[in-house]
Order: C-alpha cells, then structure tokens, then sequence
C-alpha cells in the first residue's frame, strides 16, 4: 500500500506541477485509479504521457507497494473541455 | 550484433497478429482483471485478436518492457505498433481515432489474400 500524499511526491519529482487524485479500487491501497493533471502533457501521446507516469512511479510498482494501476492523463485545458 | 532471439519471437508474433495482447492467462482461462477487461475491450469491435501468455516468462516478459518501454501487463499491439493498454486505447475510441485504426489493419487484408 502506498499514502496517496506518497504517491503524489513520486508522481511531482517527474511532473512538478501534477495535480493527482488518488482512488482505491480494491480498499487496500496498492490497486489504484489515478488521475494525474499537467501541463507537461501538452503536446505529448497519451502513450508518452503515460510512460512518463510509469516511470514516476516505478520504485514503488517494483516494490510491489502498488500492485495494479488504471491511468488518466490529461492537460488543465482537456480537464476543463472534457472533465 | 545478432538479435536476440526472444525479442525476434516476439517481433515474429506482433507481425502474424493484427491484435495481439500480451497478457496473464489464456482467452478461456484469464488470470488477471485487466487482460479481462482487454479482451471485453476488444469483444465489442469484432475483430479477431490473439492472446499470448507470458505469465510463467519472466524473460519474455522483460524483453517486452524493454522493447516498449512500458513496464506493466497487458500489453497490446496492433498491426505491429504498440498501444499500451485499454488506459490509452479507451480515450482513443472516445476520439474515435480507433475504429479507423482497426478498419486499416484488417483491410490490408484484401490485398494479402
């Protein structure tokens, strides 16, 4: 299991200004639904995005704090057109 | 330097699959809730897709991380090209960017008989 305030200082090391919000999908914290709103996105694939989330986060995916993780990536203007 | 030759296996098998996921379990024997969720993904397009195994493969395993740079399960490509996973293939159908995609691969098909 992972703090959400946790996982929001691994996720701000790589993309300084993330907003994150945390949702746990099984009650233990470590199978995760995340959000993650930057403008480090703009311009880039959800693919690379996503890669870039991955790698944020890939000390506590490789010790197994989290387990699973569903993605969301999007740019502060996306959020506003498509909330 | 020769290829390696799981990494050739595996550029072998994306190139034989319009859809191949890379998953945990088989198509009637899933072992993991989102290779699950990929196959109903998939099921509502209607297109044929494969599913390989590589649950008891770390080696295979790692060889695909590596070669996509991506760290987690499943993995899906199509025609060839590396997609992520239902996490970035359900906002592309939301922009309807993945029908088209699909409708491509497979009509390459006419011509390839």
């Amino acid at each position: 299991m992972i703090t959400p305030e946790s996982l929001t200082a691994y996720i701000r090391r790589v993309l300084n200004d993330a907003a994150v919000s945390v949702t746990d999908r099984t009650g233990t914290m470590d199978h995760l639904a995340i959000q993650v709103v930057s403008t480090l996105f703009e311009g880039k694939s959800i693919l690379d995005r996503h890669r870039l989330i991955y790698q944020a986060l890939e000390e506590p995916l490789r010790d197994g704090r989290i387990h699973a993780l569903e993605l969301q990536a999007k740019t502060p203007n996306e959020l506003t057109n498509n909330p | 330097m020769a290829e390696d030759p799981i990494e050739e296996e595996i550029r072998r098998e994306i190139a034989t699959h319009k859809i191949l996921i890379y998953g945990k379990g088989t198509k009637t024997a899933p072992q993991c809730g989102f290779t699950v969720e990929t196959m109903q993904f998939f099921d509502k397009f209607g297109y044929p897709y494969e599913i390989i195994n590589v649950l008891e493969n770390p080696a295979k395993r790692e060889a695909l991380t590596r070669m996509t740079n991506w760290p987690t399960l499943p993995k899906v490509f199509i025609n060839g090209e590396f997609y992520g996973d239902t996490d970035v293939l359900g906002p592309m159908d939301e922009r309807g960017e993945l029908r088209p995609l699909l409708e491509k691969a497979f009509r390459t098909d006419v011509s390839h008989p």
